[in-house]
């Protein structure tokens, strides 16, 4: 399951995971990030709870965009112990995303 | 569901051509995205004394033979340019300006445009340096941006992200009547290096620096890592392996996009072997 993530609650929810933190970076105008929606979904529920999966709108919540550097969209970001362990910028396809995610687990 | 066909073809040329004819005629459901000329490189050769049947012909004749053949097999080219194509798992989605093609396998058969990128460009892609300037305009909100344009259509995206910037520098790479805002600064000069660290910090020009959060750069062509995202390389290649497969499952190379020798027959021939291999991919998908 992918829920939204927004600036109020970013920080605290990274921290409190034990488990990695994979936080999708998206705007709804932005082509290649419409696709990359479905296939972390998929990724999801095919990983289950091993990890937690968000996603941000970068629109409606600009300081955790800045903050982790943001500068081009769709950015995955993966987290762990509440810091970024490894950036994904661009569409991937979804074995190659599935299988960075897998080594943090 | 959707309209999902069999195999896309991505490319015009023989490489693409030849997957068509050999897919076609192994009764699958096509797609082929192309232009009028087919190839503008194959239009453009004067003499072909290498391609095997053909002796001494002119690449325009040449072109003649291929598309009366294709017309023959009735298999329809569709003149539009494709951006991206997303390997989205079980399918691919093939994307043209504001419209989407789904299919099961994919052959990319796009050739090769020759033009190296800056100093610093690959180092900073994603940190500052972009190729779609729409899809990350808000993300330099009041933001000095530079854009290295290499055709016309830059300009449009130019004038929109000058709504945003707090400053946009155009750095046209090509001679025209320009129709930019005036909030535009036009930049007569030739680009050489982006520098920075983390982040884009400015780009170095033959007679001048300029200092900007972000530089995009424009161009006619789209290399095959940014056409294919998240494909596996080569030197500026699609890697491939002997039965032209890519690094993602479903997904072929073919002609001068897998690499060299650059040469009509070699094309065909790997355009060949994709559309075989992509068919047994089909029917080991279906079982």
């Amino acid at each position: 399951m992918v829920s939204e993530i927004k600036d109020t609650d970013f920080s605290k929810v990274i921290k409190k995971e034990a488990s990695p933190v994979v936080v999708d970076f998206w705007a709804p105008w932005c082509g290649p990030c419409k696709m990359l929606g479905p296939v972390i979904d998929e990724i999801s529920s095919e990983i289950g709870e091993k990890a937690k999966f968000y996603k941000l709108n970068v629109d409606e919540n600009p300081v955790s965009s800045m903050e982790y550097k943001v500068a081009s969209i769709p950015t995955v970001i993966i987290f762990k112990d509440g810091k970024p362990a490894k950036t994904l910028v661009g569409f991937r396809p979804k074995e190659a995303i599935k299988g960075v995610i897998e080594n943090y687990i | 569901m959707s309209n999902r066909y069999d195999i896309a073809i991505v490319g015009s040329g023989a490489a693409g051509l030849s997957a068509a004819v050999n897919a076609k005629i192994r009764n699958k459901n096509i797609l082929v995205f192309g232009n009028r000329d087919l190839s503008h490189k194959l239009n453009k050769a004067p003499l072909i004394k290498n391609y095997l049947g053909f002796y001494n012909i002119k690449g325009r004749d040449l072109k003649n033979e291929f598309q009366g053949h294709i017309d023959a097999m009735n298999i329809n080219i569709i003149y539009e340019r494709v951006n991206a194509v997303y390997a989205m798992g079980d399918y691919f989605t093939i994307s043209v300006n504001q419209k989407n093609y789904e299919s099961k396998a994919v052959i990319i058969a796009a050739g090769i445009e020759q033009t190296s990128p800056l100093k610093g460009e690959q180092e900073l892609l994603g940190k500052g340096v972009g190729y779609c300037a729409t899809c990350d305009a808000p993300l330099y909100k009041g933001k000095v941006v530079t854009i290295i344009g290499y055709n016309r259509e830059a300009e449009q995206e130019a004038n929109f992200v000058s709504e945003l910037a707090s400053k946009l520098y155009y750095i046209p790479r090509y001679k025209a009547d320009y129709s930019l805002k005036d909030n535009i600064e036009v930049v007569l000069d030739m680009p050489l290096e982006i520098v920075g660290k983390d982040k884009v910090e400015k780009l170095v020009l033959k007679n001048k620096e300029i200092i900007t959060d972000g530089i995009f750069v424009l161009k006619d062509s789209i290399s095959p890592g940014q056409l294919v995202p998240g494909i596996e390389l080569d030197k500026g290649h699609i890697k491939v392996d002997i039965n032209m497969k890519t690094s993602i499952r479903g997904c072929y190379a073919a002609g001068d996009c897998a690499g060299k020798p650059y040469q009509y027959m070699k094309a065909a021939g790997q355009g060949q072997v994709a559309a075989l291999n992509a068919v047994s991919y089909l029917d080991s998908i279906i079982n």
